[in-house]
């Protein structure tokens, strides 16, 4: 049935997105958009048992290139990951608890001159010694 | 050879039969689709658990339907000294079992499973495109809350500090101008996190948690030694989603 799906999926895409699917899903999926979050990456949901795998009926099509996991956003991560049985645009829990304080995300930045560099929050402690000396009479 | 070919058909008869016999059997064997969400073996909720909320009509696994057309066992005769007579007669015969042994049936048929995988969809989840589900309750990397007035929780109990197995949390306070004690330092050393969870279990106001976030690898070691700025921005990054799970989880704590 694999190939009848990847034909099935084709039809219902169009090559065009069939073809990027291939190139960066490695797969031919077809389902409806759910939503898309403030990167542009788009949500899809298949949930006919028929048509996809059970564990696989969420996915995600990233705007980027360079593709990152981490480049989801936590709302949509727990929808993409299935601990939220909404999507945020129609999640009411998610939505009253967003915070007005709530910072931009951005990805995972390692590897990058944006990297999370370590510091100390409080003054050190152990100060190496400075001589100070009197001025000889 | 008319004596194994009559072999044959009297060992394979009983299955044909039985198969002829229920026709809703055989269009279930025979015809549908053998699918991960139409299997047998269904950890699906049935419908005759009364006791357990009703599944939503799209989520039913009709496993009922499937499993009432296995075979039913008449009860057993049992003589006068408390014998089963002819406990061998719901079963296969021995033409039936030597029939399977010496034509390598269950061969052939794990050979079959085999081949039907050829032609299933495919079962591996593509990530970063696709996850697999994940526990409201799951332990990832760390984060500071605030509360929702933008204060940040933590009063420097030192609760975390003290129950963390790996030693991995080093805390400093003073007290501020207004008299509330808050850290100063408060230092995770992810390298040493085992991810028990005891830290947020820990915590009296829910300062400390454990986001969802397991996306968090880094190419140099001490990008993981996180400090107090980089776990409030963790914070407040995922409020929203360590909110809905907390409120996802709140019946159970």
């Amino acid at each position: 049935m694999s190939l009848a799906r990847t034909l099935r999926n084709m039809r219902r895409t169009g090559v065009k997105e069939w073809w990027r699917q291939l190139q960066y899903i490695g797969d031919a999926k077809s389902g409806a958009l759910i939503g898309q979050d403030q990167f542009g990456n788009k949500y899809f949901e298949n949930r006919n048992g028929e048509e996809e795998v059970p564990g696989r009926h969420r996915w995600v099509d990233f705007a980027q290139h360079d593709y990152n996991a981490s480049q989801v956003p936590p709302e949509w991560h727990s929808w993409l990951q299935h601990i939220r049985k909404e999507a945020p645009t129609n999640d009411p829990v998610i939505q009253n608890l967003t915070p007005p304080w709530k910072a931009p995300y951005y990805e995972n930045l390692t590897g990058t001159r944006g990297a999370y560099r370590p510091y100390n929050t409080v003054a050190p402690k152990i100060n190496a010694w400075e001589p100070k000396t009197h001025a000889r009479t | 050879m008319l004596s194994r070919t009559r072999l044959v058909i009297v060992g394979i008869q009983p299955n044909i039969a039985r198969i002829l016999a229920s026709s809703n059997l055989g269009r279930h064997a025979l015809v549908a689709r053998r699918l991960l969400s139409a299997s047998t073996c269904s950890h699906a909720e049935h419908t005759n658990y009364s006791h357990r909320p009703q599944a939503p009509s799209s989520l039913v696994s009709g496993i009922e339907d499937r499993n009432v057309h296995k075979e039913h066992h008449p009860n057993a005769q049992i003589d006068s000294h408390g014998n089963e007579i002819n406990p061998y007669r719901n079963g296969p015969s021995a033409l039936d079992k030597a029939v399977h042994l010496f034509f390598f049936t269950e061969i052939i048929r794990g050979m079959w499973i085999v081949l039907e995988n050829f032609f299933r969809p495919p079962y591996t989840i593509m990530y970063p495109f696709e996850k697999g589900p994940l526990s409201p309750r799951f332990r990832g990397e760390h984060a500071l809350r605030r509360y929702p007035s933008g204060e940040e929780r933590c009063i420097a109990c030192k609760l975390c500090e003290a129950i963390c197995p790996a030693q991995a949390i080093t805390i400093e306070s003073e007290a501020r101008l207004d008299g509330s004690r808050k850290t100063t330092k408060y230092d995770i050393d992810m390298t040493k996190c085992i991810y028990c969870g005891f830290c947020q279990e820990a915590c009296p106001v829910d300062a400390i948690v454990e986001t969802q976030n397991q996306e968090f690898s880094t190419e140099t070691r001490e990008e993981l030694l996180y400090n107090k700025e980089k776990l409030l921005a963790n914070g407040d990054r995922a409020e929203a989603e360590i909110a809905a799970n907390l409120h996802a989880d709140h019946v159970y704590r």
